[in-house]
């Protein structure tokens, strides 16, 4: 691998957000394809962050640290993308459900999925079954996922999915839900697509769904 | 040993003679609507009001058949008094915070009075009413949040967590030290009240942060608060913390309450008799989601696993169902 492009991916796996921007310039000025300092620098690196995360090498604070330095390399270079090579791999609409004002799982997820290269469009928390419909039937995501911490908002999710069914939106969406009390067993029960446990297998997960 | 509530639950705690049945108790809540309409104390009055707060603690005891009364249901009631904007929530929603008034790790300044403000009063007083009413029969729990709960509300916990990712130990340490002593107040001031026991609440949750994020900013700050603080501690922390409990057990509490994630088996072989354990029925599937069969069956898997105090890992669901609460002290009272 390109020497500049590993010290890219260090530098987002160490979390070394001061000097991400004037590496990524650097290398940018080199003629290097802006696409292969995101794939094989910033998204690269990210994976490997997920895989710590995981195998519960690094936590949360680590983890949100890799993300803000991704998310300073991406907005140098993205810029310098054309053509297909710009164009996000698909759009994903991220909320946490009704009554739920967690938002620390889900907002990983969203820094993961920008990372990989998706469209993310967050909703935020607390969102009410009816605005997470008229989002699906505005913006056409490819996927909707939907996120709870607490026990006693996960019914919200079984709720959208009705909501989309009966809107006839159901097919043109997959839907995925995290967070902690939800499982596999929760997510077939209530009819979504998939479940992730933790960001990556949500990243995995939405990879999946949109054929990357 | 008369095997009274209190004396099964303070031995247990201690880790003294077995009476004829592990105790049932509750370092975190057990309120749930079931609760509420039977004793007629609902959300949000029974957190504001002294009375109705120690009435759905007493419903714990004498309508649920827990060993312990336990009235602190919200994990807010330091941070109101330290100037959050709260919402108290609902018979079905928890209170939260909607404010994080130190997002800029400004100094907190600590009130003199902190123990007369009313979010305090209420505990204190619902505590001397519920050691006026079942003091030696029931063993009493209060509750404190630790400085790192009580940083995530100060701070904002995704703001907290960044700060504490980007290194910013001194930040994170200033907080830390500013917040100690709100704990120790209230947790002294709550043994005067008539706190048998107080839990030490302080979110460094499994998954969320780092063993080594305990060890090296948390594990000297609970050890000077167990150390200033006069009576018996229990350390609630959720999530899986199995790689942490070695942190707890130095930590000077005298027992952790744990949750499901951690098996109850693996997590007696190694605390050993150094702590007690309390725990760890699953909420979300098994009470909330279960039916009294499986609560039954998994709070007999805690105690034949050696578990000293059988109860839910966390504050249960609020529409949790009152028989699959029963369905703990009913398996207790089987014996060991």
């Amino acid at each position: 691998m390109n020497e500049s492009i590993q010290k890219i991916k260090e530098g987002v796996i160490e979390g070394r957000h001061k000097e991400i921007e004037s590496l990524v310039r650097e290398i940018c000025k080199t003629g290097i394809s802006p696409d292969k300092v995101i794939q094989e620098g910033l998204i690269a690196a990210m994976n490997v962050v997920g895989q710590k995360f995981s195998d519960g090498e690094i936590f949360v604070p680590e983890m949100m640290v890799s993300a803000m330095t991704m998310k300073l390399g991406l907005n140098i270079v993205k810029p310098l993308m054309t053509g297909k090579a710009g164009a996000p791999k698909g759009t994903v609409l991220m909320g946490t459900v009704k009554g739920d004002l967690h938002d620390i799982g889900k907002n990983i997820v969203v820094m993961m999925l920008e990372g990989a290269g998706f469209q993310v469009i967050d909703l935020g928390v607390d969102i009410d079954v009816e605005k997470v419909v008229a989002a699906v039937a505005e913006v056409r995501p490819q996927v909707l996922g939907l996120s709870a911490l607490l026990t006693t908002t996960m019914p919200e999710m079984k709720r959208v999915i009705e909501e989309l069914r009966a809107r006839g939106l159901r097919d043109r969406v997959k839907v995925m839900v995290g967070g902690a009390p939800v499982d596999a067993a929760f997510a077939e029960k209530i009819g979504a697509d998939g479940y992730g446990s933790d960001a990556v297998q949500a990243v995995a997960l939405v990879r999946s769904f949109v054929g990357h | 040993m008369k095997a009274t509530p209190y004396n099964l639950f303070m031995s247990a705690l201690y880790g003294g003679r077995k009476g004829i049945r592990p105790p049932a108790g509750n370092p975190t809540s057990i309120a749930c609507v079931e609760l509420m309409k039977a004793c007629g104390a609902f959300f949000p009055e029974a957190h504001l009001n002294p009375r109705a707060m120690a009435d759905l603690a007493l419903a714990g005891h004498e309508l649920a058949g827990f060993d312990t009364v336990m009235p602190e249901y919200s994990v807010h009631q330091e941070s109101a008094a330290l100037g959050c904007e709260m919402d108290w929530g609902n018979e079905t929603r928890m209170p939260d915070a909607k404010t994080a008034p130190h997002a800029d790790f400004s100094d907190v300044i600590v009130p003199e009075n902190i123990l007369e403000k009313p979010s305090f009063r209420v505990v204190l007083d619902a505590l001397s009413m519920l050691r006026r009413e079942v003091g030696g029969q029931a063993a009493i729990i209060g509750k404190v949040m630790g400085p790192w709960t009580l940083s995530y509300h100060m701070a904002g916990t995704q703001n907290f967590l960044l700060q504490l990712g980007l290194g910013e130990k001194d930040k994170i340490n200033r907080m830390l030290r500013q917040l100690m002593p709100v704990t120790i107040a209230f947790a002294n001031a709550q043994f005067r009240a008539g706190a048998d026991a107080v839990v030490l609440a302080d979110h460094a949750t499994g998954n969320l942060v780092g063993p080594y994020h305990y060890r090296d900013y948390l594990l000297p700050i609970h050890q000077e608060i167990t150390a200033r603080v006069g009576g018996p501690m229990i350390l609630h922390i959720c999530g899986n913390c199995l790689d942490r409990l070695e942190f707890f057990a130095e930590s000077g509490v005298d027992a952790y309450h744990f949750e499901w994630q951690v098996d109850a088996r693996t997590a007696v072989e190694k605390i050993g008799k150094r702590i007690s354990l309390i725990g760890n029925l699953n909420n979300a599937k098994t009470l909330y989601q279960g039916t009294p069969e499986d609560v039954y069956k998994q709070a007999r898997y805690s105690i034949e696993a050696g578990v000293d105090i059988i109860g839910p890992e966390c504050a249960v669901p609020l529409t949790t169902p009152l028989a699959n609460l029963r369905a703990i002290p009913a398996a207790v009272r089987e014996g060991y």
